[in-house]
């Protein structure tokens, strides 16, 4: 083989040359979707039927390593991208508009499909069984024997917002979460905006330093993101004696010591107390624990997705490798990080409010 | 990026700071005891506050896919919009016919619609 050929197709595993066209021999996408299957199904067999099998935990670390192989292909032939070969659509309708840009609308398209089918469910579940709150409220659930003492657990819907809407205190990391979400979509479009401005019109380093900041600002924030839901979710939080302000000291719980479980089947809210008999309700909330947790782990899962995207995005920004002739590829990681605040902004209301 | 102005402003910093504001009102319609009000008007204070989050969180929807997912004002926005529509029709099926469909769908619908029906 010629030198001119090895030019014209450069290695499958390394840096690309992109003077000559897209890596369209690139191992890393094939890689890494055949570590995310061996990951799910590992994750899947090993907690197959709620009982947890660690004989399976070394394949999901294997699927979890295959992953990140590809990535690393792809980062490495990545880095080298200057924007020298954007290619253009041809034909009807997406005519000169950007391939990448085509491809991650036609990808958001299908997470619209999955976010969808999360909604819908919930809907479902929400209309289509009674609320717990009701049914105490009601009374007849003592006579029915759905109490603690008989362990009889009924099926009703106890949506999250009746613990996480329940004080300002309690709804404070969700809401918080919505302000970080919204303010990193607005950082990304300004590192989007730095990167943008044309050759001669600012400083190289100030471009550099600006769209590294911002990108920066966007990983921190996603990272609080993350924080702050894993606090609702497992932690719980302290909060202090503010005499000045009229605050108690007190402890806010998190979902997990509540009882509020992906497997709640015998769940009793710390209200659901008869004030003549002393019974408490029991029920059995899988089916509203489930519906929530899905879908805002879902959701979790694409904001730990574009912490990995923003990772390295943020060091290429910060070894100045994002320029007007490139900058497109924020924009394109922009769009997907848009679609995963926009996703927060229903699931926030209807999840963590209502 | 946009080429227009918003009130002769920068349109990002202005959806930024609209975002913030609905955010803010829809924070306070959950901590704000509505019954009172809901009850005028011939409402359950849940009903309003769902109300409230419906009318808030579809501008909101929209503003971050318009503006800062550039869905409006740009070239090539028209087409992307409507490859962004595209699965709507499937969305309206999924809410419709699963979402909302009745609660008693699965033993009140007619006998030929039930599983077990094969003959």
């Amino acid at each position: 083989m010629s030198d001119h050929d090895e030019h014209h197709h450069p290695s499958a595993w390394g840096p690309h040359d992109w003077t000559h066209g897209a890596p369209h021999n690139s191992w890393s996408p094939l890689i890494m979707s055949m570590g995310f299957g061996i990951f799910l199904f590992m994750l899947a067999e090993a907690f197959t039927n709620g009982v947890f099998n660690a004989g399976y935990v070394p394949l999901v670390f294997v699927g979890l390593f295959v992953s990140l192989v590809g990535l690393i292909i792809w980062w490495r032939q990545d880095m080298s991208f200057d924007g020298t070969y954007e290619p253009m659509a041809t034909g009807a309708p997406f005519k000169n508009i950007q391939i990448r840009k085509v491809a991650i609308w036609v990808f958001l398209m299908s997470e619209m499909m999955v976010f969808t089918s999360l909604f819908s469910t919930y809907i479902r579940y929400r209309t289509g069984i009674e609320n717990c709150q009701t049914v105490f409220e009601r009374g007849d659930w003592m006579q029915q024997g759905y109490t603690l003492e008989t362990g009889e657990a009924l099926i009703c819907f106890e949506p999250a917002s009746h613990l996480i809407a329940s004080s300002m205190w309690h709804i404070a990391p969700g809401a918080i979460n919505t302000f970080a979400l919204i303010i990193s979509s607005f950082t990304i479009v300004q590192a989007l905006r730095w990167a943008k401005k044309p050759f001669g019109t600012i400083d190289e380093e100030v471009r550099r330093k600006r769209v590294f900041r911002y990108l920066g600002s966007t990983w921190i924030l996603a990272i609080i993101f993350l924080i702050l839901k894993m606090t609702e979710w497992f932690i719980g939080f302290y909060v202090p004696e503010i005499e000045i302000l009229g605050i108690h000291e007190h402890h806010i719980h998190s979902l997990y010591a509540e009882g509020y479980l992906i497997n709640a089947d015998h769940y009793h809210h710390h209200d659901w107390v008869d004030e003549a008999t002393g019974a408490t309700m029991l029920a059995d909330i899988s089916v509203s624990a489930s519906t929530f947790y899905v879908t805002t782990g879902t959701h979790g899962v694409h904001v730990a997705g574009g912490i990995i995207g923003l990772t390295y995005m943020t060091f290429k920004a910060w070894t100045g490798g994002y320029t007007p002739k490139n900058a497109v590829s924020i924009e394109y990681f922009g769009l997907y990080w848009h679609f995963v605040d926009l996703v927060w902004v229903l699931v926030f209301p209807f999840f963590y409010l209502y | 990026m946009a080429h227009y102005k918003i009130l002769g402003k920068d349109p990002y910093w202005m959806n930024f700071y609209g975002l913030m504001i609905l955010t803010l009102i829809e924070v306070a319609a959950v901590g704000m005891d509505l019954t009172e009000t809901a009850a005028n008007i011939g409402y359950t204070e849940k009903e309003l506050t769902l109300f409230i989050l419906v009318a808030i969180g579809l501008p909101k929807f929209i503003m971050i896919a318009a503006i800062f997912m550039h869905l409006w004002g740009d070239e090539d926005s028209k087409i992307l919009t409507l490859t962004a529509l595209f699965p709507s029709f499937f969305i309206i099926v999924m809410i419709l016919f699963i979402g909302l469909t009745h609660p008693e769908a699965t033993t009140g619908l007619p006998e030929w619609c039930r599983p077990g029906f094969y003959t």
